[in-house]
């Protein structure tokens, strides 16, 4: 079903009534699991995410030498599961999926340069990711959920790692009238996931620095500034929110 | 063609060797001796992995095959003993084959026999293991030998003459042998007498490991033994080039 | 099972005190690649890559299957890498390392999603006959840059791979072996080549094809994937140092450079081979000219 571009020109709203730059509505909470060390949920729109953190602990196996770990540092350990009702289609992703080990590693990648895994050589992080319902967005709920949960945990990093998605729809200016021009959207969901070619990004803190940039679709070049300045933007609102739900857990 | 054969073509691999004849092109690696996980580790000797790889799409039961008769074949050149409690890593990977092999593929249903890249696959893996200086009680020579229906021997036929004569080929045969000329590793399939069988031994033997003294003005007739050996003194003399040169 | 030695303490030190300094330990300046080096097999689809002393062979094999229920007017076009102790003792058969995995995540998303091979034309008989093309990556030295080396031989392998000839009458197809009809080349919409980045000192230094000490130092890296019309396929940084959005903008352009001089290379490298294959042909006309 190819996206109503014609409805976002005349009324400069996508499919769901959001503006270009409008993020979906994100609730999240913290400490959900009492047996866990750290634990939350998230929602970006109908995406619903639950993640879990154990440790810093003793790891499975650590000791044997194949600690994964760099000397001296701890190992970050990701594990995601969809649930089998989470899609459209009942499709049941294994545990040897490559596009969920892809996730599990970006994940780990990005969070083992923002954790001071220095101060716990030995030991084993790790995050258990359940996505409960996609509707896009997917990695970049993850990363949200983590983070939370992380901080829920009381593992020490330096800043928020916090992410959304942007996409990069044709321009609906009819003054510029070239092909260069398009206009960025923030915040997919799964249907404009599908027709629009869309990046995901961290950034840390929400400032002005990539950690995780991910794009799987085809684009011209000259699109993706564009497109990467309106995810730096949403990154900054994310953080905002993220740390509004840590602050009002405190209180 | 005449074989072709590189030693250590590869950088990272602790040995490695190109080996060319017939249509068949294998690489082949040694890593060794390494660690060696505590489920394949022998208390008093090394163990030997070998690895098969074809060229096009993933191994299956006839790279296993492969794979058992080569590796209990380096069992008995290898000087496991020398190494206890470590792992020799031998593998083989199949760059290109003859085109009437590969084009079997095609749907045609007939199977081509897996003997043909057995002799490349023990002499790419001797090269590999003599580039990687693992100590070895002898070199190793391989050849395929077919028996036609007719009754003729024919020594390392190509792929074309084996497709051509399809019809009439009754048995294929791969014999190893040692530089003392004990016999290694026999593989037959089809269907033949002994006495075939014992002739094409002979032949094999000839093939491997017969001296060919005063018929040097031939260059083909060139033994299998006699190749390794020109293959790795080639290497040795270009490397000692600054110490001879002197 | 064995394990990569790990890169030493001095020799980490030596190859980042030198990056400071802007000395690559092989004298490149930071935006070079190794030497690149392509050949071709005797039969075709067969590229031998060496970049530097990392070589990657891709070999490109077809057959005909029926096409999958959900996409009948699709062909079927595979990637498969599999890693081998010969590139690296800690390269284990069957259980894939997470390089492993990414090599061949980043390949599917550069080549199979960005719709490199156009997989409409490997059709047959819609819903019933189609090629089922597949790409098998052999590794065989590991120095670094394993994902642009194996991009690079995928694509080229693509380009020079010739696909049997069909005629089609009705419901039956007839395949033509190699022999009888004059094979036919794929049809490649664009094509995408990866270039790395690997950053350094705080994503201060960038650097370009890195091999496999620098890989081992590196505090980030990012994948850019382009083709040379401009357009990118695929980026994928999946964390290590944070980087300006501005550098990421100007990576795409030096990406794009690269990718400019990676595709003609490849272009001349094919022509080459193709004249080296048409020798016998065109004296074979000429004497058939003669003998008129």
């Amino acid at each position: 079903m190819p996206l109503d571009t014609s409805t976002y020109a005349l009324a400069l709203l996508r499919l769901d009534g959001r503006r270009w730059n409008e993020l979906r509505r994100i609730h999240a909470q913290i400490s959900t699991q009492a047996a866990a060390d750290g634990s939350s949920y998230l929602e970006m729109g109908n995406t619903q995410v639950i993640c879990t953190v154990t440790g810093p602990a003793e790891g499975r196996n650590t000791g044997a030498g194949r600690s994964g770990g760099k000397e001296g540092e701890a190992n970050l350990e990701v594990e995601i599961g969809f649930a089998g009702f989470s899609g459209v289609d009942r499709k049941r992703r294994g545990k040897g999926d490559k596009r969920t080990a892809e996730m599990a590693h970006t994940l780990s990648t990005a969070f083992s340069s923002l954790i001071l895994m220095h101060l716990y050589p030995h030991s084993t992080i790790s995050i258990h990711i359940n996505i409960l319902s996609q509707d896009g967005s997917i990695l970049a709920a993850c990363i949200n959920a983590a983070t939370l949960a992380l901080v829920d945990a009381g593992v020490p990093m330096t800043d928020y790692l916090v992410a959304c998605t942007a996409a990069s729809s044709p321009t609906t200016s009819t003054s510029a009238g070239s092909d260069d021009v398009s206009d960025p959207l923030l915040d997919l969901n799964a249907m404009e996931e599908q027709e629009l070619p869309f990046l995901t990004l961290a950034t840390v803190g929400g400032g002005e620095k990539i950690t995780v940039l991910v794009m799987e679709t085809r684009v011209r070049v000259e699109r993706i500034e564009g497109m990467l300045a309106v995810g730096i933007e949403g990154c900054k609102r994310v953080k905002d929110i993220l740390d509004g739900v840590v602050r009002g857990f405190g209180v | 063609m005449a074989p072709q054969a590189l030693l250590s073509p590869l950088h990272q691999a602790d040995g490695s060797a190109t080996y060319s004849a017939n249509g068949y092109s294998v690489i082949g690696a040694v890593n060794g001796p390494v660690e060696v996980s505590r489920r394949d580790e022998l208390p008093e000797e090394a163990a030997i992995e070998v690895n098969v790889r074809p060229a096009a799409g993933v191994g299956g039961p006839r790279e296993r095959h492969l794979e058992s008769l080569i590796q209990s074949t380096l069992r008995h050149i290898i000087l496991t003993r020398a190494h206890p409690r470590t792992l020799i890593q031998v593998t083989l990977q199949v760059t290109s084959l003859p085109e009437e092999e590969s084009s079997v593929g095609d749907g045609s249903g007939f199977s081509f026999s897996s003997l043909p890249v057995l002799p490349p696959l023990l002499t790419t893996a001797t090269l590999a293991l003599l580039s990687a200086s693992i100590p070895l009680s002898t070199t190793l020579s391989a050849t395929l030998v077919a028996i036609t229906a007719a009754g003729k021997i024919k020594c390392a036929p190509t792929a074309a003459e084996l497709v051509r004569a399809s019809a009439k080929v009754s048995s294929l045969h791969v014999f190893a042998f040692s530089v003392g000329r004990a016999l290694l590793l026999a593989e037959s399939e089809g269907d033949f007498e002994f006495g075939a069988w014992e002739s094409a031994c002979e032949v094999a033997e000839d093939a491997c490991c017969k001296s060919v003294e005063g018929m040097e003005v031939d260059g083909e007739v060139e033994n299998g033994q006699e190749f390794l050996r020109g293959v790795v003194e080639g290497k040795v003399g270009r490397e000692m080039r600054w110490r001879t040169a002197a | 099972m064995p394990r990569a030695a790990e890169i030493s303490v001095n020799e980490r030190e030596f190859i980042l005190q030198g990056l400071k300094e802007n000395i690559r330990l092989d004298g490149r300046p930071f935006d070079a690649f190794r030497s690149l080096e392509l050949n071709f097999g005797d039969e075709h689809g067969v590229a031998d890559v060496q970049l530097g002393k990392t070589r990657v062979i891709a070999r490109v094999s077809a057959e005909v299957t029926a096409p999958f229920v959900d996409r009948k007017f699709d062909g079927i076009f595979n990637i498969s890498t599999e890693f081998s102790p010969m590139a690296s003792p800690a390269f284990e058969i069957g259980r894939p390392t997470e390089a492993e995995n990414i090599l061949s995540r980043i390949l599917e998303k550069a080549i199979r999603r960005s719709g490199a091979l156009d997989t409409e034309s490997l059709c047959i008989i819609a819903g019933l006959k189609c090629f089922s093309l597949r790409a098998d990556l052999h590794v065989l030295d590991h120095d670094g840059g394993l994902i642009d080396a194996s991009c690079i031989a995928v694509i080229a392998a693509l380009q020079h791979f010739r696909r049997p000839d069909v005629a089609v009458e009705g419901e039956n197809a007839t395949i033509f072996s190699i022999r009888e009809r004059e094979p036919i080349p794929l049809s490649i919409l664009h094509h995408p080549i990866c270039v790395t980045f690997s950053y350094y000192n705080a994503g201060g230094i960038m650097l370009v094809d890195a091999n496999l000490a620098e890989e081992q130092v590196r505090e980030g890296e990012v994948v850019i994937t382009m083709n040379r019309h401009g357009e990118v396929c695929q980026i994928a940084k999946y964390g290590g140092v944070s980087v300006d959005a501005l550098a990421l903008l100007n990576c795409t352009s030096v990406a794009l450079e690269k990718v400019k001089d990676i595709t003609k290379f490849i272009q001349r490298r094919l022509e080459e081979d193709a004249k080296k294959r048409d020798v016998g042909g065109l004296i074979a006309e000429l004497s058939a000219e003669n003998a008129r």
